[in-house]
């Protein structure tokens, strides 16, 4: 079926959730809600379109070259150099256009309950959100480089905007310039490699890019260097060691806008750019390494550091840095060999390589499902206990069954437990990892790290959990549940109801739960989408025949020769679980008296700090930026200025001085004019003489 | 040869003389009327060789431009001593290093 009429309205995606910024922004103060409802319908539609066109685009509506493009010229330069606008739409797009709708959607449903005591400031909440859903919408439409730097700047003035969005607190302020400033040091590294791919392919579009003859045709050399500094920026936008540190302060913004941008979409467009740019780092096996490497790093650092995080969000946040390098280590290992494949024309390497590929896609989507809804979750908490400190929470499970249960069932899929959606996209990522240690002794090390990142996952989580909605009540749970009774008393005038009853009203309200509700079905579902068609292989496409469908690799690693890597995946998650269980549920491991060992205590210290990365940064910007920007003025001022101002002084000083020439006085000037004739007449008879030109009259 | 019987030369030297006499005159002297008539010198230099050369080559044209010189010389003292004698009755004097109005 001919889907090319359909696909030509994708144009309308991004503008549906630009209009209801337009709108909200301009109206919202004089709308009921301040807009909030503005922004649910466009963002619906915009989903609805999203969805409607993913599906075609994934059931093989796409043309026969495996993309569709649409794009008119935006800017020409001389013949050679033109740069488009336009929209592409692949599997990838489409895989993002689901994800990246989806979750907003729902978020902004759950937004018109989180934010309902916010006031007169939803419009600003709503404006931005809105702004926000288009521009990432537009980042995974764009049909060339540049035009996704454009949305991928845009994405970033928003994250800044809804991370400050208490600005009056000092400290969200500051982390709202953290993440902007620490995002451009990527930024800029994008732009780099941008530059340097344009100037080798004279075009940004992808599908002239990603052309193997086109490929074939450039300096390999600097194909590398263009794609290493691309891939910078995907390290600063995913949050990526050593850029990371940005994203746990990111948590100062309200939980829904830390769901949406800092766990299930923005951040995801890093892996986003990756996997656009795949095409081209097939032909850069180095920076396939190093960007599998930088995955596996951050993905153990990251989980490290949520051990003993004593916030809420701040654990989730580690957590999503983790599963992010999970997804670049997918991509860098499938990648690598793909690029080995590649060189020697080894099909079966190029097979698994796309694996790799896929398993990263498929984390990505099954991550921003089921850390969504952690997340929200999360956020649920926050909106009834009003406190981000785990130590003060305690026992909520009695007050909030549906809450405590979706996020059972989120931190199920996280830690990988069967047939949750992680546990299918981890342990294809294990097993592409554990592929790759037959080309280079480095994927070993690898995998060891992503195993014992996969068991401090669960422990983590699980902790959070039990030390969440287990245990005895906290000073915050009995002081919320005290709160909230009287005020359900208060607003019924009577105090007929028993206290069982009153339990139902603890509950976040139902367009709150809702969204958790479905993000829950998928975050034990979504990990099924391996078994259609030809499993998630068809994400990609690249000119190789995929002769496996889904059950050749359900066969080869789920329950075939390598199966035994699925039950060390597994044994890892409930190995972690059960050690939270005992530790934090059963007590039969004393947490804190272990924590104070004093051989435990620095390391202890070391992750409260975040490995001092803060600190780092912090000298970084103060000392090495700060006095460098100190040279660099000193410079400006007394060098440049010095050059321009002393010219200037020049041009003055030699005026006043050749002005006493001009006397002013006629006589003055008769008297050159006179000797000026007189030494004329000389020269002119001097001349003669010596050219020997003898004048008669 | 002429009917004078002078040499050429002897006019134009001369000329030349009473030429640089009225241009030190009009160089040095500051005194605006002693500068007009310095010119005036200046003027008659350039006739007594204007007449000079056309008794030489026997063409009268030159002392006809003579006459149309002499005319000019008068027209040009008429108005420039119209302009200073302006000039003394507002400034009250007729120095030329004292007319430094316009002057930086």
């Amino acid at each position: 079926m001919d889907y090319t009429g359909l696909f030509e309205l994708a144009w309308i995606i991004p503008i549906l959730p630009i209009i209801s910024f337009l709108i909200v922004g301009f109206l919202g103060q004089k709308i009921k809600g301040r807009g909030g409802i503005i922004a649910v319908g466009l963002v619906a539609a915009a989903m609805v379109l999203s969805l409607t066109i993913a599906y075609a685009a994934l059931t093989g509506g796409l043309p026969e070259q495996g993309y569709f493009e649409q794009s008119f010229n935006w800017v020409v330069l001389g013949s050679d150099f033109t740069i488009q606008m336009g929209i592409y739409i692949d599997a990838v797009t489409a895989l993002m256009l689901i994800v990246v709708s989806f979750v907003a959607t729902l978020v902004v449903i759950y937004s018109l309950g989180y934010m309902h005591d916010e006031g007169d400031r939803r419009r600003r909440y709503f404006t931005e959100i809105s702004l926000f859903v288009g521009v990432m919408l537009g980042l995974v439409l764009a049909n060339n480089f540049l035009e996704l730097f454009i949305f991928w700047e845009l994405v970033g003035l928003c994250s800044y905007l809804l991370i400050g969005f208490w600005f009056e607190k000092p400290s969200a302020a500051s982390a709202a310039k953290k993440a902007f400033l620490v995002t451009r040091v990527g930024d800029v590294m994008f732009l780099i490699g941008l530059v340097i791919i344009f100037n080798l392919f004279h075009s940004t579009s992808y599908s002239t890019i990603f052309s193997p003859e086109e490929i074939a045709g450039v300096d390999q050399t600097w194909l590398m260097w263009g794609v290493f500094f691309m891939f910078g920026g995907a390290i600063g936008k995913s949050a990526q060691f050593p850029l990371h540190d940005w994203l746990p302060d990111a948590m100062e913004g309200p939980t829904t806008v830390s769901a949406l941008i800092h766990a299930a979409t923005m951040v995801k467009a890093g892996v986003y750019l990756v996997a656009r740019m795949f095409p081209l780092l097939v032909h850069a096996e180095n920076v396939m390494l190093l960007i599998a490497v930088i995955g596996g790093v951050t993905a153990f650092m990251a989980a490290t550091m949520a051990l003993n995080s004593p916030n809420i969000k701040r654990v989730l946040a580690y957590s999503t840095i983790s599963q992010l390098g999970y997804m670049f280590l997918a991509l860098g290992a499938g990648g690598y060999m793909f690029a080995l494949g590649l060189e020697e024309g080894n099909e079966e390497l190029m097979v698994a390589g796309s694996l790799g590929f896929a398993a990263g896609m498929f984390h990505l989507m099954n991550h921003a499902f089921f850390k969504a809804l952690l997340f929200l979750s999360a956020g649920s908490v926050i909106h009834y206990v009003h406190t981000e400190e785990m130590a003060k929470m305690g026992g909520l499970r009695k007050h909030m069954k549906v809450t405590s249960l979706v996020m059972l069932i989120g931190s199920l899929s996280i830690a990988g437990i069967v047939p949750l959606s992680g546990f299918w996209s981890k342990d294809l990522i294990l097993e592409t990892v554990w592929e790759g240690r037959l080309d280079s002794i480095i994927f070993l090390g690898l995998y060891v790290l992503a195993v014992l990142t996969a068991f401090m996952t669960a422990f983590y989580m699980f902790r959070m959990w039990f030390l969440t909605f287990a245990g005895e009540e906290g000073e915050a749970t009995k002081h919320a549940a005290a709160h909230h009774d009287e005020h359900h008393v208060d607003s019924h005038g009577s105090d007929e109801h028993d206290h069982k009853e009153s339990h139902g009203h603890h509950e976040a309200p139902w367009v709150m739960l809702a969204p958790l509700i479905v993000l829950a079905i998928l975050a034990i579902g979504s990990g099924f989408a391996l078994f259609i068609g030809s499993g998630f292989t068809s994400v990609i496409y690249f000119e190789i025949p995929y002769t496996h469908d889904a059950g050749y690799w359900l066969e080869k690693f789920f329950w075939g020769e390598s199966s035994f890597l699925t039950y060390i995946s597994l044994a890892a998650a409930v190995l972690g679980i059960a050690l939270a269980y005992f530790t934090f549920y059963k007590k039969r491991v004393d947490a804190p008296a272990i924590a104070s060992k004093p051989a435990v205590k620095p390391l202890y210290n070391m992750l409260l700090k975040r490995y001092g990365f803060t600190k780092g940064y912090d000298y970084v910007g103060e000392k090495i930026v700060y006095g460098f920007s100190l040279a660099l003025d000193w410079f400006d001022r007394k060098i440049i200025d010095g050059l321009v101002n002393g010219f200037s002084k020049l041009i003055q000083r030699s005026g006043a001085g050749l002005r006493r020439a001009q006397t002013g006085f006629v006589q003055t000037y008769a008297g050159v004019v006179a000797g000026g004739a007189v030494a004329m007449m000389l020269l002119l008879f001097f001349l003669l003489k010596l050219l020997g030109i003898e004048v008669h009259p | 040869m002429d009917a004078t019987g002078i040499p050429l030369n002897w006019f134009l030297i001369l000329s030349a003389c009473l030429f640089v006499i009225g241009l030190a005159g009009v160089l040095i002297k500051r005194n605006a009327i002693v500068v007009l008539m310095s010119i005036e010198l200046m003027l008659n230099a350039a006739n007594i060789n204007l007449v000079a050369f056309s008794v030489y080559n026997n063409d009268p044209t030159g002392q006809v431009l003579a006459l149309f010189s002499i005319g000019l010389a008068a027209a040009e003292v008429a108005i420039g001593l119209a302009i200073l004698l302006n000039l003394n009755r507002l400034r009250d004097t007729v120095d030329l290093n004292d007319l430094t109005i316009l002057r930086w």
